[in-house]
């Protein structure tokens, strides 16, 4: 453990980041058993005050019970977002990389479409149409979200079949399933793994933006929806959005530190363009 | 006077270049022994070739790092002398190292496709050298250069980026601006490794063509002893970072004194002399009009263009072509992993090209390959038991059965049992290659198509693995279409050899007679080029002419 | 370049605004799809849920999109209208959505010029710095910044840099592109403009720049183990050269990829900046649109930043096409 800690530092400290956010957000009920909109005390209260933590915003809300609770969307949206990004993304590109040809084609043509168009707009066109809720959220970011896993994937499955033991399971007659199951997926999942962690990131921050507009579920507190409504009062309370806006910053940097690490350890080789 | 006039041309002659003393260079703590190089000495005289041979990590290529003071940071100088002219190049700065680098020493390398920039025009690139050394260089003398290494058009190829070129051509480049200064000393670290033998036959000859004609002294490292009776005046032999031989080329080639120098000339792979094995009358493999093109590109090229083959029940074929000459896409369209345009492959009687991948299944378990890489040709993420099941598992064999057969079959290659349960990665290239044969025979195949098996291992791993191959061969009655680029290794374990060149076989017979009597001049040329065939030094040979 | 590069060049750009138009066609079936797939009538979600649309409004959708027609018919219908640089009415502005936009266009690409210029400039720099001893002191420092503002969220940069030079040290505009009580001409309003323009820019930029930072020296460690920069070394050229010459040319061709693609994300950031600083460009548009849920215009934006990518994208190709012999088709 400690030679662990030692030889991939970074994936160390990410992993401690990412453990205590995930401790906050299942702590969030006991510690702020309470809903995260409800009233507690007179407004602009600045952090350290004796009701209040870290400050309440302009209607006297726990800005504290509002980071707790907000914990826990942005990691459950971060998560679910990718792993649906992830399984749209492995078997498009596997798809696109083991059968090849015009199926190849026209997979990767789809896939250079969504990377091309400002994604972000796209994934507030989505959220605005369908009425922001956790589900569409969801959705919109998986959408914009999967062709770089496309690509790592097709690219490694492209490679892999260049390669001699893939071409040996050929030769000894495994069938296709086996060798995809067997042989390819395995191998080309370090790179998946590495670029699933960088995508949570991405997905915490993507949604932090979309509920900074305003755009999050109503239901759900969450962090980007609180620097939101701090930013009018930015000149009476500062700390109503730039706390939570730090618990942004602590997260994704633990997410990134966590898939930098992984990168050291499993060492794979992503192509520059495919880095979200 | 006239006397003193030819003491003085006599001296200069044999007047001393370069100067290694002691030399030791450290390795990374992880490294399976305390020094990449461990007190070496030599000495290089003016006008002279020295060839330095050892095998993979035997630390000959860290000397000419060393010269050039161009070592990794993780590999440090521990101790000893490098003179150079004079000059100790151990305690000369960056910058004054730097100004030596390119004037008093030029360097070719191994790599040609990649050792230049592909950014930067031919033209430009040489002109660099003399750019960075504050001469002018003029156009004149950059044509001049590109000439001098026997480039075609050097008025049009200093436009040219260096993609537009061969191999070959590109490493004559890189000896074009090794050159230019006319430095003192060339160091050649492995620079025909990477080429077809019978570019390697030109490279050869145009270093020693330069040496001659500027009198330099040229330090020469390689693995090829082949290659070392071409070119050396004298030959050291490292091995694990010591030097083990030193003498003239004739004394180590024909006395060598240490173990491990006549265990590496042992292992060269020579015209197997034995009676001929007889022929059977039954065809196992019968290729017919076999066509195959690739795009290019917007270019069209026949990797195989009418091939017609007949491999007999028991026969080793040869089939040797260089790069590019289809010889690995016709392996591979026997097993089916490249499908032909038209054309037929018979096994037994079967047209294996019009089989549907179901009925190509039990066809699998009698046909089996042999890949080239073995660091590729083994799943790094399946253990070696799982490996060797895989075959008998995917025609229907359980578990048990599997790894009872696995077991047996590393048994056969001569690996111990416990190998099962290990990975890949614990094993050498030569341990590997066994475990790559021992997958291959798992499901006891009749016809193994070996594909270049073992260009990718040291010379005395490769005589180990051949050996195996021919006595697998003989006690298993295996059929066997052998590729290879080497000319020697078909020599030494096939019946028969078929050359291939741009997608044609251009002549097949028996081994030793296409070795003594080759009919097609591509043959001819291709014996010519292999290097230290004929058994006498090629440097005495032209020095005899002479 | 060769001559046979030189007359590929017109066949190779000609392929290239072929591929642009068929992805912007994509884009406005994209825009379609999405008017018909959202919940409800698509002239009500064209109009929004906002309740301000009359009936008269909402029946002039209808026979503008023809609803009452095939689905075919209907997607026909909205492709000839974008054909001819019909983007609809923002209702909330009455006005064409084109013109809106437009007016609105010159803001965003002086944000997104300069920030992407910047970044890209300072990014290459502290990479190629970076990547001269990696784990020294420099490379540290750099990486540790880049990778701070790489996991700082934009809206918070932006609130921050508000904050601290605007409301507590009073140095610099938090808001809007020009100083409006006192109307300004020639040069000193070009000055004014830069002046507003110093925080949104930085703000924009600081992320891409890490972005860049990390990218470039990635790509310098790589480029610096290819054989051709021991060739470069053997032939005696200093480590300034070797670095300059050799390296970076080489280094740059991924970054200029990654630049290309990442234009879009950029107009994505430029929605978050603008409604910190309040620019009137396209990004405040869109977030205006977005308050008003003024459907039409949001797709609009959506288009018309769709077409000022792939424009760019076209650019980087080109480039790329020069900068690169070896690129014979894309």
């Amino acid at each position: 453990m400690k030679s662990f800690v030692r030889r991939f530092p970074r994936m160390a400290i990410g992993s401690a980041i990412i453990l205590a956010v995930i401790a906050m957000a299942a702590t969030a009920p006991i510690f702020f058993p309470f809903s995260p909109w409800d009233m507690r005390g007179s407004p602009f209260e600045p952090p350290g005050s004796p009701d209040f933590l870290l400050g309440s915003d302009a209607l006297g809300r726990d800005i504290a019970a509002g980071i707790a609770h907000g914990a826990w969307v942005s990691l459950m949206i971060g998560g679910i977002s990718t792993m649906a990004s992830l399984g749209i993304g492995v078997s498009l590109g596997a798809l696109a990389g083991y059968v090849g040809g015009r199926v190849d084609d026209a997979v990767m043509r789809f896939a250079e479409f969504f990377q091309t168009i400002p994604s972000f707009l796209l994934a507030i066109l989505l959220v605005a149409i369908f009425r922001p809720s956790i589900f569409s959220i969801i959705a919109a970011i998986a959408l914009v979200s999967w062709p770089p896993v496309a690509r790592v994937v097709r690219a490694e499955f492209l490679s892999l079949r260049k390669r001699e033991f893939v071409q040996a399971a050929e030769v000894l007659g495994v069938s296709h399933m086996r060798v995809v199951w067997q042989t390819l997926l395995p191998n080309a999942l370090p790179p998946v793994i590495v670029l699933g962690s960088l995508m949570v990131a991405n997905a915490v921050l993507t949604e932090s933006a979309l509920s900074f507009l305003g755009l999050g579920d109503a239901n759900w507190m969450s962090w980007g929806f609180l620097v939101g409504s701090g930013r009018s009062v930015i000149r009476i309370g500062w700390w109503i959005s730039v706390l939570p806006g730090v618990a942004i910053f602590i997260t994704v940097l633990g997410l990134n530190l966590l898939g930098e690490g992984l990168q050291t350890w499993l060492n794979p080789r992503l192509s520059k363009r495919d880095m979200p | 006077m006239a006397q003193s006039a030819s003491v003085e041309a006599g001296y200069a002659m044999t007047k001393k270049l370069l100067g290694i003393d002691d030399l030791s260079i450290g390795l990374p703590v992880y490294a399976d022994r305390p020094r990449a190089v461990s007190k070496v000495s030599f000495s290089l005289n003016e006008g002279e070739i020295l060839c330095v041979v050892g095998e993979s990590g035997s630390g000959k290529s860290m000397i000419a790092n060393a010269i050039m003071g161009l070592l990794p940071r993780e590999l440090p100088v521990l101790g000893g002398k490098i003179d150079l002219q004079g000059i100790d190049l151990l305690t000369q700065t960056p910058a004054q190292l730097r100004s030596l680098r390119g004037s008093r020493m030029g360097t070719v390398f191994q790599e040609p496709m990649a050792a230049l920039n592909p950014l930067m025009r031919i033209g430009d690139q040489i002109a660099e050298v003399f750019y960075v050394h504050g001469l002018p260089g003029k156009p004149q003398q950059i044509i001049d250069l590109l000439r001098a290494v026997n480039l075609p058009d050097p008025e049009a190829l200093i436009h040219v980026y260096p993609h537009m070129l061969s191999g070959g051509q590109r490493q004559r480049v890189v000896i074009a601006m090794a050159i230019a200064l006319e430095p003192a000393l060339l160091i050649a670290d492995e620079p025909t490794t990477a080429l077809d033998v019978t570019t390697q036959a030109q490279i050869l000859n145009l270093i020693r063509e330069i040496q001659r004609r500027r009198n330099s002294g040229v330090l020469f490292i390689t693995h090829d002893f082949g290659v070392v009776r071409e070119i050396a005046d004298r030959v050291i032999v490292m091995k694990d970072g010591e030097l083990v031989e030193h003498g003239t080329v004739s004394d180590v080639l024909k006395r060598p004194s240490h173990d491990y120098t006549k265990k590496l000339l042992a292992a060269v792979p020579k015209p197997n002399t034995g009676a001929p094995r007889p022929r059977s009358e039954r065809t196992i493999l019968k290729a017919s009009h076999l066509r195959k093109t690739f795009w290019r590109g917007n270019k069209e090229v026949a990797a195989l263009n009418d091939i017609n083959l007949d491999l007999r029940k028991g026969e080793t074929i040869g089939l040797v072509g260089e790069s590019g000459s289809g010889k690995s896409t016709f392996a591979r369209t026997i097993v089916n992993l490249i499908a032909p345009d038209s054309g037929e492959i018979r096994f037994e009687g079967t047209d294996l090209h019009s089989l549907s991948r179901k009925q190509w299944k039990p066809f699998r378990k009698r046909i089996q390959f042999l890949f080239q890489d073995p660091f590729e040709s083994l799943d790094p993420r399946r253990s070696v038991g799982d490996i060797i099941a895989a075959g008998p598992m995917a025609h229907g064999a359980s578990a048990a059965e599997a790894r009872a057969v696995a077991k047996e079959k590393l048994r056969l290659v001569s690996l111990d049992p416990s190998a099962l349960d290990r990975w890949p990665h614990e094993f050498s290239g030569g341990q590997r290659q066994r475990i790559g044969i021992a997958r291959a025979l798992a499901m006891n195949a009749e016809l193994l198509i070996a594909d270049e098996p073992v260009s990718a291992l040291d010379v005395s791993v490769q005589a180990q693995i051949l050996d195996l191959l021919e006595g697998l061969r003989d006690k298993l009655g295996l059929s066997m279409l052998f590729i290879t680029h080497d000319m020697r290794v078909a020599a030494q374990i096939c019946d028969r050899i078929a050359v291939m060149k741009l997608g044609q076989i251009v002549e097949e017979a028996p081994a030793r007679e296409i070795l003594s009597n080759p009919q097609h001049p591509y043959t001819k040329t291709l014996i010519a080029s292999v290097p230290g065939l004929s058994g006498e030094s090629a440097n005495h040979r032209t020095v005899e002419a002479l | 370049m060769t001559e046979s590069r030189l007359h590929a060049m017109p066949r190779l750009i000609g392929w290239r605004v072929l591929k642009m138009a068929l992805m912007v066609l994509a884009i406005v079936v994209v825009n379609f799809l999405l008017i018909h797939a959202a919940p409800g009538d698509p002239a009500s979600a064209i109009a929004g849920q906002s309740g301000q649309a009359d009936a008269e409004f909402m029946r002039q959708l209808r026979e503008q999109f023809g609803l009452d027609k095939p689905l075919p018919v209907q997607l026909w219908i909205y492709i000839e209208r974008v054909l001819t640089f019909d983007l609809g009415v923002s209702h909330r502005l009455q006005r064409p959505v084109l013109t809106v936009i437009l007016e609105r266009l010159p803001a965003t690409l002086l944000l997104t010029g300069s920030a992407f210029l910047i970044a890209l400039s300072s990014g290459i720099a502290l990479g190629v710095r970076a990547a001269r001893k990696p784990g020294g002191i420099a490379d540290t420092v750099i990486m540790g910044v880049s990778l701070f503002f790489y996991a700082t969220p934009l809206f918070l940069v932006g609130i921050v840099l508000v904050l601290v030079f605007g409301v507590w040290l009073n140095w610099l505009p938090t808001f809007g592109m020009e100083t409006v009580d006192v109307p300004l001409h020639g040069l000193a309003r070009v000055l004014d403009v830069a002046w507003h323009a110093v925080l949104p820019v930085v703000t924009l930029a600081v992320f891409y720049s890490a972005v860049y930072v990390r990218l470039t020296r990635a790509s310098m460690l790589e480029v610096s183990s290819y054989p051709f920069v021991k060739t470069a070394r053997a032939k005696g050229a200093t480590e300034h050269r070797v670095t300059w010459v050799h390296v970076l040319r080489n280094a740059l061709l991924p970054v200029i990829t990654l630049a290309g693609i990442q234009a879009g994300h950029l107009i994505g950031g430029s929605v978050l900046v603008e409604t910190v600083f309040a620019w009137p460009g396209i990004g405040s548009l869109a977030f205006e649109a977005l308050i008003a849920r003024d459907y039409d215009l949001l797709l609009g934006i959506f288009l018309c930043t769709s077409v000022v990518v792939l424009v760019f994208n076209l650019l980087t190709d080109l480039l790329y096409l020069v900068f690169d012999p070896r690129v014979q088709a894309l």
